[in-house]
């Protein structure tokens, strides 16, 4: 074959020199169905990149100003859906540190658990859409296995596999069933045996290594100034984890492991994912252990928690705890505080104010993704169009959340 | 002004104040059933026991629960006083969230509610029940008791309006109280005893004296219900207004409710005002909301030998047709005391500046009896308003009838629906050559106009009226008109520019922006 | 923990330091908008706050300040911001009024682009210095900041055409059908007409007292609706 030199040395085919502008998404299987950017290329080379959110918003914020605190819950649901459980979670302990309230140690435990079978579903999404955008099919249907039996177990507790509803201010909407620690015994040794088949699959695999190593990187100065949190500020060698920097739901109990990448590119930000997903199993070996068979799971406080329905059938009490929480709600003292869970993405916060009535005066979440994705723009900037499929599969952007 | 300690809050008081009517004209809460600002001191409910510190406490010998020894031991607490009733002294301290006595609080809520039947879901008092609001805040636990609950009558008939419910009732006596103290009718009384206590009618008799809906207005509980308003609708899902009574010239100040999303107006409540109505309204008035629901004009109508409705717009063409055809001198105007201010004061300015006439009479709207409480024998609610809006000149309707038999006039402007006189009294008014009525309502004025405009009710605008006192008293809009209707001034503006004619100020002088909402009284 | 960050900020800012409260653990500080970037920036650069780890901008929006007897600025802005080495972090606070620009706090943390963007979509907040203050999460063509108090939720927006589509075609928008309870008609609360709901629900909400006493209504009339011409006796 002749060197393609040639052709360059007669100088007789110019590339045009001028910038090319070029639109991808909303609409582009690889923008995650609602992202738009903009590009200014330079041959395959990203010039300039205007990274444009907010085609899934659907006003959550708003929303929740006009029902009860406990309305907010379907809203959180659909906020990360590919862990709604955390979401659940985490505006559950914003309003009971609002109100002042701490569950007991079972749910606390009950928690821990299904948060962590969410975080791992989180991951696991990511990681496996990443790999199937890049063309490796057989290890992301591998891995959406996994991710269904873990919503097998979430239906079997919850009812729902993605949108659960299932968090409560002042505890869960019921306790563990008898199953639970079987489901998750059983399914922990089988996720840890896929990984080991997708890890063999992928990373051996000399194009995937290309396509993601070196690619997208974000410096730890870059990662903080831009507030980037979780998975993706751990890869650039920050052990930023909520869960271990203020422990919530008794995390400091638990022995595990905070992974860290030490360049901050696409392919430390997969990995840090897989390992947290090794560590999230390590969690939940350790939590159904401990979960205890029965003993409340609710705070007993009338003044939050609904009566069990057979006394709001038959005594008056039971029905006026339930009127009163149903249709005028859970009312939190007066006051505004701000308090953060580590979802999928990194932190995720809930800043809430009220005005003492039962309606909520600001739910603000802090959307961990949104935020993530501003690093898009600095990371993609010289590298070549076909990285944007990695590197904006590695923020794992959510639309529910980012845009909310 | 002395000042008493509670809950470590400085209370100033007036001599001869209990605690708890300090308390409530600082805003603050002691809960409380039986009492009310506007009724006698019954205590009997025992919800608003306090303790109040003193030097030598009277102490009560009782059992406490020793943990450490898993038994009752003997201990004492201090005796608690009913806040309603003990006389503020300065300089006390009183404790409404002491310990005692929130467990007071908590055991006589769990007592009220001993016998209550679970009724919340098809109570009209759910949603401002105070059995509902003290169990959160005072009690929050199961009670005791197991066994069957005590049945008495529930859904009995007490009279025309009232319908009473036996089991639901909490024995507080307000409802007593308030046919005895206000209306002065001893109607209501108790009979029996302990659980088997309950509230009846006197023998022979019906509660149905003019005020019986204050007995369902101070129920703290869903014992008493309006059949006006029984099942109707909820209460969380109403909104409420403020506005002022139309039935008489007292001008009791109220709450109306209604429901945006309906655009419907449900109950009308009595607001306190103590230099009117103080708490209580009559019933009449009370039921006067339906007047904004019922028999609505809500097209114009043209009668030319048959009735034919016709857009507002067409209406409006035909009135100043007709009323162009005759000259100002020949025409007359009716003020109405059923209408604002605003709408008045629009008329007048249009009499004399578009028609040019300065023939006033006054449409008033009669029939219903007086008492020295609170009903006024002028059933309109602005007859003062509307006769200071002709500058204190303003014949009456037998005048305008007079006057149209001798022919000085022949053709009229009238505003509103309402009239003593009965629409075959009104009859020579037919044969004139303008007969323009601008109404909300289906009246004896607008059966005998051969022109209706609609207007827009009270309650659809802003606006303001003089009660018999002489006081102007501000009201808000409660609900929107129906499509395409204006309020009098507005239509009256439009009006006059299909005469060709456009007032000088199309706003009303009073323009119908109201500042913060509170109820101004200006004393002529 | 963080309170010693409160006690750094008012030593080394004093009077500057408008107000400090720590609620459940949350340790919070006012300051003028004058001086929203220079505290900001100590918050960064000293090396007791030493809060390299922007978290999050957001904002309050609180109509009612401005009817107050001393008239606030309505909207609360917020910063929220972490120290990776010390652990600690502090909520930062300013008010903005309508129409007033607060300078951007972009040139600190490169976080506040987005963070501030938001602020300005969702509440009309303009910043000063932002190098790039366009919508974010809603469309150019939005009318109105949804996030204020008074938008009412069940608005719609004016239908935006598409490109070489007949506007005919496009499905209207129906008013939303929620449910209204438990929400604050703000729009008539702040133009004066304060409707109330019924009085148990309103003590919830706490737009009265729980016993509504005389002396609410006779509040003395506002100075500028004038009477009426005082009306003659009737005879």
């Amino acid at each position: 074959m002749e060197p393609i030199q040639e052709y360059e040395d007669e100088n007789s085919l110019e590339l045009p020199s001028e910038p090319m502008h070029l639109h991808m998404g909303p609409s582009h299987p690889a923008m995650h169905g609602t992202i738009r950017m903009v590009l200014e290329l330079d041959g395959e080379i990203i010039r300039k990149v205007d990274v444009q959110p907010g085609y899934l918003h659907r006003g959550f914020e708003k929303s929740c100003e006009r029902g009860t605190w406990s309305q907010v819950y379907p809203y959180t649901d659909r906020l990360n859906y590919c862990s709604p459980m955390l979401n659940n979670v985490g505006f559950s302990l914003a309003v009971e540190k609002l109100i002042g309230i701490e569950v007991p140690e079972r749910c606390q435990i009950y928690r821990v658990i299904l948060g962590e079978l969410a975080r791992v579903t989180d991951h696991l999404t990511c990681a496996g859409a990443m790999a199937m955008e890049l063309g490796a099919f057989t290890p992301f249907l591998w891995i959406i296995k996994v991710r269904d039996w873990i919503w097998d177990i979430l239906e079997i507790e919850t009812g729902a596999r993605m949108t659960h509803s299932f968090g409560r201010i002042g505890g869960m909407a019921k306790p563990p069933t008898e199953k639970l620690k079987e489901l998750v015994r059983n399914v922990l040794p089988e996720i840890d045996k896929v990984l080991g088949e997708v890890n063999v699959t992928l990373l051996r695999n000399r194009i995937f290594m290309d396509r993601l190593q070196g690619v997208g990187v974000l410096s730890k100065e870059d990662a903080l100034s831009l507030g980037v949190t979780g998975p993706m500020l751990r890869a650039t060698g920050v052990d930023y984890d909520v869960r271990k920097a203020t422990p919530y739901s008794g995390y400091e109990t638990y022995d595990f492991e905070v992974p860290i990448g030490h360049v901050g590119d696409t392919y430390d930000r997969f990995m840090v994912r897989l390992e947290e997903v090794n560590q999230s199993c390590r969690i939940l070996g350790q939590a159904i252990e401990r979960l205890p068979d029965s003993g409340p799971i609710n705070v007993d406080d009338p003044r939050v928690i609904l009566p069990p329905k057979d006394e709001v059938y038959t005594t008056i009490e039971g029905t006026i705890a339930h009127f009163k929480l149903v249709m005028e709600g859970v009312k939190p003292p007066k006051g505004a505080i701000y308090s953060y869970t580590e979802g999928g993405n990194g932190e995720l916060g809930f800043y809430i104010v009220s005005d003492g009535s039962g309606t909520p005066y600001r739910v603000r979440c802090r959307p961990p993704c949104f935020i993530n994705l501003q690093s898009a723009g600095p990371m993609l900037v010289g590298d070549q169009v076909a990285d944007i499929v990695p590197v904006f599969g590695s923020v794992n952007m959510i639309g529910g959340e980012c845009d909310r | 002004m002395p000042t008493f300690k509670l809950d470590g809050r400085e209370v100033p008081f007036e001599p001869g104040d209990t605690i708890m009517k300090a308390a409530w004209r600082q805003g603050i809460e002691i809960p409380h059933y039986c009492w009310h600002p506007g009724l006698s001191i019954a205590a009997n409910c025992r919800m608003c026991l306090v303790e109040i510190k003193a030097e030598r406490p009277m102490l009560m010998p009782t059992l406490k629960w020793d943990e450490s020894k898993q038994d009752y031991v003997p201990s004492d607490k201090p005796k608690l006083t009913p806040s309603c009733q003990a006389s503020a002294v300065p300089g006390q301290e009183v404790f409404s969230q002491s310990p005692e006595a929130k467990n007071a609080q908590a055991h006589v809520q769990e007592f009220l509610l001993l016998n209550h039947p679970v009724d919340c879901p098809i109570c009209d008092q759910a949603g401002e029940c105070k059995l509902q609001d003290y169990w959160q805040t005072s009690q929050g636990t199961l009670k005791r008791k197991h066994t069957e609950p005590v049945h008495k009558p529930k859904a009995v008939r007490f009279g025309p309006t009232i319908v009473y419910d036996g089991e639901r009732c909490i024995m507080c006596t307000r409802c007593i109280r308030v046919c005895d103290e206000v209306v002065g009718d001893h109607v209501l009384d108790m009979r029996e005893r302990g659980n088997k206590n309950e509230i009846t009618v006197s023998p022979g008799r019906e509660l149905n004296h003019k005020y019986t809906l204050m007995t369902e207005h101070v129920c703290p509980v869903g014992a008493l219900t309006s059949r006006d308003f029984r099942f109707k609708a909820r209460v969380w899902f109403l909104r409420s207004a403020k506005s002022v009574c139309t039935g008489c010239s007292t001008g009791c100040n109220d709450h109306m409710d209604f429901d945006p999303r309906k655009n419907q107006i449900f109950r009308i409540r009595p607001r306190d005002n103590a230099e009117v109505n103080k708490f209580w309204m009559c019933d009449d008035g009370m039921l006067t909301y339906h007047r904004v629901h019922e028999n609505r004009v809500t097209q114009g109508i043209i009668r030319n030998g048959q009735a034919k409705n016709v857009t507002r717009a067409e209406a409006l063409g035909a009135a100043a047709a007709a009323l162009g055809k005759v000259s100002g001198a020949n025409l007359a105007v009716v003020l109405s005391a059923q209408h604002s201010n605003e709408d008045n004061q629009a008329l007048v300015r249009f009499a004399k500046e578009v028609l040019g006439s300065e023939r006033f009479h006054i449409a008033l709207l009669g029939g219903w009896e007086g008492d020295n409480i609170l009903r006024h024998t002028d059933n309109n609610p602005n007859c003062a308003g509307a006769l200071a809006a002709a500058g204190g000149k303003a014949s009456s309707m037998p005048d305008l009838l007079k006057d149209v038999a001798s022919g000085a006039v022949q053709g009229v402007l009238a505003l509103g629906w309402a009239s003593t006189e009965d629409a075959a009294t009104l009859a020579p008014l037919r044969a004139l050559k303008a007969m323009v009525s601008l109404s909300s309502n289906v009246g004896a004025l607008t059966e005998v106009a051969t022109t209706v405009v609609p207007v827009a009710s009270f309650a659809e605008m802003e606006g303001s009226f003089v009660n018999a006192k002489g006081m102007a008293q501000r009201f808000e809009r409660v609900i929107d008109a129906p499509e395409g209707v204006k309020p009098a001034w507005q239509t009256l503006a439009d009006l006059a520019k299909a005469m060709g004619k456009p007032l000088s100020h199309a706003q009303p002088t009073h323009a119908p922006a109201l500042q913060g909402g509170a109820v101004e009284e200006a004393r002529s | 923990m963080s309170k010693k960050v409160l006690d750094r900020l008012v030593g080394h800012f004093h009077e500057r330091i408008l107000e400090t409260e720590s609620f459940r653990g949350d340790d919070e500080a006012r300051v003028a908008p004058a001086d929203w970037v220079a505290v900001a920036r100590f918050l960064r650069d000293d090396a007791e706050c030493a809060m390299n780890q922007f978290i999050d901008i957001t904002a309050v929006d609180y109509p009612e300040r401005e009817q107050d007897a001393k008239p606030q600025p309505r909207f609360d802005v917020l910063l929220i911001v972490r120290s990776l080495v010390k652990k600690h972090r502090i909520r930062l606070k300013t008010r903005v009024g309508e129409g007033e620009e607060l300078d951007t706090l972009f040139g600190v943390w490169s976080g506040a682009n987005w963070t501030e963007r938001e602020v300005y979509d969702m509440f009309g907040v303009r910043f000063r210095g932002h190098p790039d203050l366009r919508r974010i999460l809603l469309y150019e063509e939005f009318v109105g900041h949804p996030l204020r108090k008074d938008y009412p939720i069940n608005k719609t927006q004016p239908l935006v055409a598409y490109r070489d589509v007949p506007a005919a075609k496009l499905a209207p928008f129906g008013d939303d059908e929620g449910n209204p309870f438990g929400r604050i008609d703000w729009l008539a609360r702040m133009s004066g007409r304060n409707l109330q709901v019924s009085p148990a629900i309103a003590v919830q909400q706490g737009q009265r007292p729980a016993l509504s006493s005389a002396s609410e209504d006779l509040a003395p009339p506002p100075p500028t609706a004038a009477a009426p011409t005082a009306p003659a006796a009737k005879d």
